[in-house]
Order: C-alpha cells, then structure tokens, then sequence
C-alpha cells in the first residue's frame, strides 16, 4: 500500500525522447505515432528570426496524471478503469470494451486504443512490469539522461518525492478541473 | 505555422507508420534468395527468468554503459547500467532502440559475394570459406587478392583500409598494420579532425569540459541537447536556466540546445571565428586576462595581443561579419572573465564546418587560456586516464610496399606541404584521397579496399563521387551489421554480428573520474554473422601462406632472408634441454632445413598472428597485467572497473550515483599548464606557416558568409534520435520521426508557397536530393537545415531506402586546408517544390 506519484523537474527536458522507447521497449508498447504512454511535448519559441523568445521553447514531458478524481474511472461502466491499491489509476483489459469513454472524459489526452487486444491503453507506472519486479523506478525515469522523474510514494514523508514537494515550487496540469493529479511539475 | 504543440499531433501528419507488424513488404534483390522475412518487430516483456549482462553502447560513438535483460536467449530490453561514471546512469532513445539494432530484420546474415554488376546488390549466399576463397583468388566477376598484389608486385599499398568509429576499429586496424598498407582513412577527416588537432597543437590535448563545476559556458555550434555525449549533455542541462550556469549559445539555428539556454544569438554559417576573434579583441584591450596566468603559461603573448589588437578585431568589426551586435559581444567577454576560472568556450567535437576550421578551434583554445580555465575545477580539463596493458601485433616489413599516397609539394608561395593540405595526419584526408584517386593522381596504383563498419556513399560529401571510387576499385571487402548503400558495392560481404553479440576491446575512459569499461557479449551470434576479430582470423588463416609466396616472389629482403638465414637470427630451443638454451640455439639453427628456413621467415609474416587469441583472453591480459584479477572479474560482472571502485561507488538519490569522493577527482593533473611540448599554450605556430597555414588565427575576407540572391546556405548536424546513416533503418527510432525535413524560414517558404510537409528539391553543383519541408522561424531566411544520415539508396534496408533526403549528395567536396577535413557549411542551395 502506498500512494505513487511522479515530479518531474521538466526544466531538465531536453525533447530527446528516450523515456518514449524506453516505456515501449519495457512495456510492449505497440508501435507507431498514436501508440504513446508517455510523450514529449513542445512548442516553438514566439517570435520571428531572428528575435525568438527562449523561454516561450520549453519541453513538457506528459502522460497520465494519475489523478486523484479521476474522469476515467468516473465514466466506465465496466469498472475496467480503476484504482489499484497504490493509487495508480489502471486498466483491466479483459473489463475493457471499448466504448471509449474514458478517452474523451480523459483531459490529458494519455490514452489511446491498443490494436492488438482492441482495448484502451494507458501509462501504469510499470506496476505490471518493473514495479512487478521488485524495482522501484518506471522504465523512462530510470532511462532519463537528464533525470527529470523521480517517482515514488507520496504518503511517506521521508521518500525523495515527498521531500522534494515540500522544499520546491510545483504545479500540476489542468488544476481547475479539479481531477487532482499524482504527476507535479517541478519549478 | 506552429507544429509539434504535442506529440501527438505533430506525428499524426507525418507518419503513415502506424502498424508495422505482420505488415509485408517488398522482398529486395539482396535476399531474393530468401524465403518472405518474418517481421518480429513487436517488444515484448516477460516477468519470469532473466540474466543480466553489463555491455556497452554502440549506437553511436559515445559507449554508454548499458545492462541488458536477456529472456529465454532473447534480449527483451537494454537499461542504463549506473556504475559507468561517463555515461552515470542513462540510455538516450538510441541506446533503447539498440534492441531493434539486434533484431533488425535487414541485417547482414551471411557471407556473400557479388553476381550482379557492380553497385547493383545482386548478391549469392555463401558460406564463410567460400567467402574468404573469393576474396583470395576473385571469382569470373571481380580479381583476387593475389592477382592484384602479384600484378603489383607485392605493393601492400595497392589495398585501401578504411573504417568507422568503434571499440573494434583497433582490431581491424590490426589486419591493416599487418597486411602492410600505408593507405588509412578513418572518421577523423569527415569529423574531429580540426578540433582534436587544433586543441592538441594550442593546448597539447583534446581537453574535456568540467560542465559540472563551469558557472557560464559559450556553446557555439555544438548542440548538447541534441547531439548527445555522455557526461556532457546530462550534466550541463540540469543546471541552465537560472540553475548555476549561464548557458550562451551561438548557432546560426535555434536548436534544442538553444531552448535550453539562457541566452541564444543566431550567427551567420562560417564567421565563429570573428567572433572570438573580437571576445580576445576585448579581454586583451580591456586587460581582464588571467595575468598570473598567461604569465607563466603562454608562448608568444605579446605577438598574440599584437596581431588581434593591430588587425582591429573589435567587436564592432565582427559584428559585421556575425551579425551579432558588438555590444552583446563586450557583455559575453567580459561576463565569460568575471566567471573565470569556471567559465567555459565549449570546444565541440563534431565535423569542420567551414575551410577555416582549424583556425576557429585555435582560437577558442586561446581565448580559454586567456582566462585561466586549464586544467582546472569548472574549466576545460585534461583529466586522468586509467593506463591499460599491451597487446602484441604483428608489423611485418614489406621492402615492395609503397608510401602512402600522398604527396608533398612545394606551394605556388614556395613553401613545402602536401598536395591536398598542410599537414598528413594518420587518418589521412578521405575527400582528398578519393578525388586523388578518380582523377588519377596517385603515385601509384590502388586496386583493392577493405572497408570495416564504414559507409562512405553516406558519410562523406559527394555521393556521386563515392560510387565512381567504389565501382573502380577492382576489389571491395565491406564488413559491416546492415546492408549499406556501400555494401551494395561490395564484391565480398563479411556480416558481422551487432554489438549486442559481441566482446569488444576493453578500453579506457580519461576524466576527472577515469575508468575501464568493457563492451560484453550478450547473446551469441545470430544467424551465420561473427565479430570482427573472428572473420579477421578465418580471413588471415586463409590468405596469410598464399600472400607470403607473393612476397616471396617480389621482396629481395625475404629472398635474402631464406637464402642466408644466419644463426644469430634465431632462438631455437629444445624443450628437453639440459644446457643453456644460448648454445642450444646456435647447434639447432646451423641444421635448420629449407622448410624449417622458410617457417622461421613466415612467421614475421603470418598476419593471423594477432588474432589468435579471443577477445575475452585479449581484454583479459590488458587489465589484469595492471590491476590483477579484481579488474577481469569486475568488467566481466559489472562492465566497469577502476581502482578503489567498491569504496567509491554509492547511490546518492533515486537517480544518482557517486563514482569518486569530491577529493579523488582529477579536476587537475599538470598544475594548469597546458600539455604541449614547450608546457606553453602556443600562440603562435611558426612550422605552421612553413607549410602554408596561419601561425595565428587570422580572418580573411574569403571567410565571409555570401550567399548569392535566390539561394540557400546548406548546414547539416546530428539528432537525439538518429545517428547519421547507422540508425536510419531502426523501427523504434521511425517511431519517433519517420523521415528528415529540411528547415526552411517560415516567410520565405510562404513567399515559395512551400507547406509543411510539401516535398522539395534540394540542389548545387554536386546534385539533388527531395526532401519535406518544415517551415519555421527558427532559421535564417537564406539558410536551411536537414540532419544527416536520410536518403539511403539501399533497397534492402526497408525503412531506411529512399526515405528523406541525403546531404552529401549536395554538399560540395570542399577540403579545409590544414588537415584535409572535409568543410561541410561551405555549400549553396536552390530549392523549388516538387
């Protein structure tokens, strides 16, 4: 029992996208461009050549916030989605039929239809993988060459997440929503 | 146009790679005789058993340690592996994909040899002996080794080696050592060769940069956060953006790098040079040098100070030139001294840009010196290097074998240097030595080459230019993992095994935290391929006896030798002896036989010599003749090792990892004093100017950026997820970005009517290449981008083949005068829409 969550200090981000493979490689994610757990977004720097505004570039690693409230679950009718005992908003696929609520009350935009069981898909924090395994990071925060992630478990106050809350500035996506995400990026 | 808002849907207009499994595809002439290939693409994961073997990187240069999982003999995924201080604990995207490197469908399988015409890939599968006869004595298609060192006369400089970077470059260079060419040509010119040996004349090494300890760091043309290296990419980025260290990039482009900065000023391709020039311009007249410094450290200051303060380098003179504003200029020289000595001009390791290269690095040499920051805590150092053991090669003399080919003339000014530039290096100049030798101007005949790991139809300017070489060489050899649009030139094709399946050389990792790292085997060889050093032993078994019956024929030093092998040339001794193995000697030789004669003079001549041993056996001897068994044991089970390594090594946080104490870093190994010769930096090189170059970095006005109306200057560079043409073919990389796009500015592609994802022309003297477009404001309007390493014309690479567009089949073969690199940024570009 414990309840994960992720921080991400983004300003690390440099868009190389190794979190990408390395989540596919680790999860058997399918490939192609909509087949995404995770991803990196970014924007082009305002202005016009050559005065571009640097600041305005930023690098925004996102995925499934794993949220508190979340829409997702609220939506199944299958209970397919729901909370695992960590927190971790999960998937059963075999629950699964596709009916593709959650995708639309999803605010973030993190799932997507796997082809190959022709159920929805979505970031789990490696909980059937790594976690599975006994390791204690997700395959893209333990690849990150900048090491933008540190995943770990926000109800004790001496892991390195909770640590890490508490003495830095962070905000989480779409906070008025009120879904209540578990990923924090760090300022 | 604003693209890539997220990643999704910047990828939803461009790749149609949406399903690849059971997908089929087209099977090419190369494998015709194959049965359909099986696409097996998909990941996969298990839970159950795993081992785990600690290996090494070889996606691109930069040998990142990696740990990887191995399932029911199938590699199931590659983690960073934490113990490795160059690399810490990360793998970029390539080193995740280097999976589908392992299982890439298209790879290498077996030995071939060529039945189609030349350059066509029409190829039959043979076995490994077959393939070595092929390459002894040809086949009704192509000569042999024999015929042609026989028409030569046993001029070993009639083969041509050549190879790409690697950990086993070394053993490959071996078999050329002992085959006895002159004729090498490496990376080196069509990479670092201007920095490397800019920095070594200056400051007397390559220095690396303290990123971790610098407070402000000028990058100009390098891209960190794009072209990866290990430990500088992941260490600067955690500090930019108000986080210790100020980061200024310079780059005609604004690059990942760029958004990572603190600050970011465009420059016109070529003119980095008057850019220093003006920052020395401004910490010599304004005296913020490190005095103390220069003082006891610099060779020709004076003379220095002199010719940038009477030349009129001001800022205000370069802004001209670089069009960035002067005033930016003061603020950087005199920002960068403030933050002295933990400031850095980042020297940058990737190809010469412009012709005047060479001069540029030389001058970013000074001007760090200028400031103190050698050898020294935040500022370029030098590092210390873990020193392994020796390994015998073999070195036989050839008296037929002719000097390299290159020649030294004298220059229209009187003074003497080389044909194709300044100075001959040990890598040689590749562009130079292939015009050479189209247009006829060697010393003597060159019929034969063995290439290793090496693709020059996409490495080097002038594609066209590569393939006339290729189909006159009489005899090509390419060992190589992946069927290159140079191995489709081949006559013989040796498949090697991918990293993933093989021991590597053992090396060393110079640096404040120096270590040994060791690439391992993971998984055995799939299908018939075999590491280098194994296809070099079936090879020389195979030609070592015939090629030596050839010397035997032309060498009168060998002839001598068999006819008066004297005594006093030999050690024989008798295992049972009871007397001195001296005497000994001189009874058994005086009763040697003509064969006993003839073994004894092979045997300086038997080149399978070298690769006798194993890999594991070699590496083996290196280290532990130095460390002892500790180290043996701990490449073999963690991949790295380095004295003191079990006390050292502990996990810090949940990311990170100490390697050495803050005291046992090699911040400082030669007191501040740069390492060359004189202990001086050397400003002024007057050998230098007896070979025709500049003794001092000085601007010419042949220098300035001119691109005439209506065109575009052509710059190329490297990418987080694609290592020039080595990657072009892995499904997990398409998966990122499918194809290349050329970067061109956003007004004036609209005044084109050019779209996001419209395909172009691209073209200059040399010849075209189609490509998409990417209209952006993060580029000059008469300058265009596109990375490096697209376009392949191999259609036995599924993905790669004809996808994007290739550089080199435009960038004109323009040779930087004072090693022979090859000047990339040189060329000018027509673009119409297609």
């Amino acid at each position: 029992m414990a309840t994960y969550g992720m921080a991400l200090d983004y300003k690390n981000c440099i868009n190389c996208k190794a979190c990408e493979v390395a989540c596919k490689e680790e999860n058997g994610i399918e490939l192609g461009a909509e087949k995404h757990r995770i991803w990196v977004g970014g924007n082009e720097p305002d202005g016009i050549w050559p005065l571009l505004n640097a600041a305005s570039a930023a690098f925004m690693p996102s995925q499934c916030q794993h949220c508190e409230e979340a829409p997702c679950e609220e939506v199944c009718p299958t209970h397919a989605t729901y909370y695992d005992d960590n927190g971790v908003v999960r998937v059963d696929p075999d629950k699964c039929i596709l009916c593709s609520y959650c995708m639309n009350a999803c605010p973030y935009d993190a799932r997507f239809v796997d082809s190959r069981t022709m159920t929805v898909d979505k970031c789990n924090f490696c909980s059937n993988t790594r976690l599975a395994r006994g390791e204690t990071t997700t395959a893209c925060q333990n690849t990150c060459p900048t090491k933008v992630r540190i995943f770990g478990d926000l109800d004790d106050p001496n892991s390195e997440i909770s640590v890490l809350l508490r003495t830095r500035e962070h905000f989480t996506l779409k906070t008025h929503l009120g879904t209540k995400p578990k990923l924090f990026y760090v300022m | 146009m604003r693209v890539e808002v997220s990643r999704r849907r910047f990828l939803q207009g461009s790749v149609a790679l949406s399903v690849i499994g059971g997908a089929s595809f087209g099977v090419t002439s190369l494998l015709a005789q194959e049965e359909e290939r099986e696409l097996e693409v998909m990941t996969k994961t298990g839970t159950g058993k795993a081992k785990f073997v600690p290996t090494l990187c070889e996606m691109c240069v930069n040998k990142c340690a990696a740990i990887a999982r191995v399932e029911d003999g199938v590699v199931t995924k590659l983690d960073p592996n934490p113990m490795f201080p160059k690399s810490k604990n990360m793998l970029c995207p390539r080193g995740n994909a280097g999976i589908q490197a392992l299982y890439d469908p298209d790879r290498l399988k077996y030995p071939m040899i060529r039945v189609g015409e030349k350059g066509e890939g029409k190829f039959k599968r043979v076995t490994w002996d077959e393939a070595y006869n092929a390459i002894l004595n040809g086949t009704d298609k192509f000569p042999g080794v024999t015929k042609i060192l026989d028409e030569e006369e046993d001029n070993r400089s009639s083969f041509l080696f050549c190879a790409g970077e690697g950990m086993a470059e070394h053993t490959f260079k071996t078999f050329y050592s002992a085959f006895g060419s002159t004729n090498w040509l490496n990376h080196s010119s069509i990479c670092l060769q201007t920095v490397a040996s800019a920095y070594g004349v200056t400051l007397g090494a390559y220095p690396a940069a303290d990123l971790e300890n610098a407070t402000y760091i000028i990058m100009a043309g390098a891209n960190r956060a794009e072209a990866i290296v290990t430990p500088d990419t992941m260490t600067l980025f955690k500090r930019t953006k108000g986080r210790g260290a100020k980061l200024v990039c310079i780059d005609p482009r604004f690059t990942n790098t760029a958004a990572k900065a603190d600050k970011w000023l465009p420059i016109n391709p070529g003119t980095d040079l008057a850019f220093v020039l003006a920052l020395t311009h401004v910490v010599l007249k304004e005296e913020l040098y490190n005095k103390e410094y220069v003082e006891a450290n610099f060779n020709d200051f004076e003379i220095y100070k002199n010719h940038i303060i009477s030349n009129g380098y001001t800022p205000e003179w370069a802004s001209k030139i670089t069009m960035i504003p002067a005033g930016e200029i003061y603020t950087i020289a005199r920002e960068f001294m403030q933050h002295a000595p933990r400031a850095i001009y980042y020297p940058g390791r990737r190809s010469t840009f412009a012709t005047n290269d060479f001069q540029l690095r030389r001058a970013m040499a000074i001007f760090q010196a200028l400031s103190g920051g050698i050898d020294a805590k935040g500022g370029l150092v030098f590092g210390k290097k873990l020193e392994l053991g020796s390994h015998e090669s073999l070195e036989p003399m050839y008296f037929q074998a002719q000097g390299r080919a290159v020649q030294q003339v004298t220059k229209a000014n009187g003074k003497i240097g080389y044909d194709d530039c300044a100075i001959a290096t040990g890598s040689g100049s590749w562009i130079a030595w292939r015009n050479r030798f189209l247009e006829n101007r060697m010393p003597y005949k060159v019929r034969g080459m063995f290439i290793y790991k090496h693709n020059p139809m996409m490495n080097m300017p002038n594609t066209k230019k590569t393939a006339q070489m290729l189909k006159k060489m009489e005899l090509v050899v390419a060992i190589d993992t992946m069927p290159s649009d140079t191995v489709m030139y081949a006559d013989v094709v040796l498949p090697e095994c991918t990293y993933l399946e093989r021991t590597d050389p053992v090396n060393t990792f110079p640096g404040v935290e120096p270590s040994i790292a060791q690439r391992n085997k993971v998984i055995e060889p799939m299908y018939e391929s075999k590491p280098v050093i194994e296809i070099l032993r079936g090879l020389t078994q195979k030609i070592a006896k015939p090629l030596f019956e050839i010397t035997k024929k032309h060498d009168m030093d060998v002839q001598d030798s068999l006819a008066n092998l004297t005594p006093a040339a030999t050690v024989v001794t008798d295992e049972n002896a009871t007397v001195p193995s001296d005497t000994n000697a001189t009874v058994a030789s005086t009763t040697l036989s003509a064969e006993q004669k003839e073994a004894e003079v092979f045997a300086e001549f038997d080149i399978s010599k070298p690769f006798l041993e194993s890999q594991e056996e070699i590496n083996a001897h290196l280290v532990s003749e130095v460390y002892g068994e500790e180290a043996v044991t701990a490449l073999k089970e963690h991949g790295v090792f380095y004295p003191n390594m079990k006390q050292f090594y502990k996990q810090t946080s949940v990311n990170e990892f100490q390697y050495y104490p803050e005291k046992e870093k090699a911040y400082t190994i030669n007191g501040g004093a740069p390492k060359t010769a004189s202990g001086k930096v050397e400003c002024n090189l007057a050998n230098l100017a007896e070979k025709g170059a500049d003794p001092m970095p000085t601007w010419k006005d042949e220098y300035a950026f001119k691109v005439p109306k209506g065109k575009f200057r052509l710059i190329t560079g490297r990418h987080a997820q694609f290592t020039q043409s080595g990657t072009a073919n892995n499904i997990a990389l398409h998966d990122l970005m499918h194809t290349n796009y050329i970067w061109i500015n956003a007004r004036v592609a609209a005044d084109m009517g050019i779209k996001f994802g419209d395909e172009v022309e691209v073209s200059s003297k040399t010849g075209k290449t189609t490509i998409k477009a990417y209209p952006t404001e993060q580029i000059a309007p008469n300058v265009v981008f596109f990375i490096h390493g697209f376009g392949a014309e191999s259609n036995a690479l599924t993905w790669a083949y004809k996808n994007g567009g290739n550089d080199n089949a435009i960038i004109e073969d323009i040779v930087e005068p004072v090693y022979g690199a090859s000047a990339m940024h040189e060329t000018n570009v027509e673009i119409r829409k297609v």
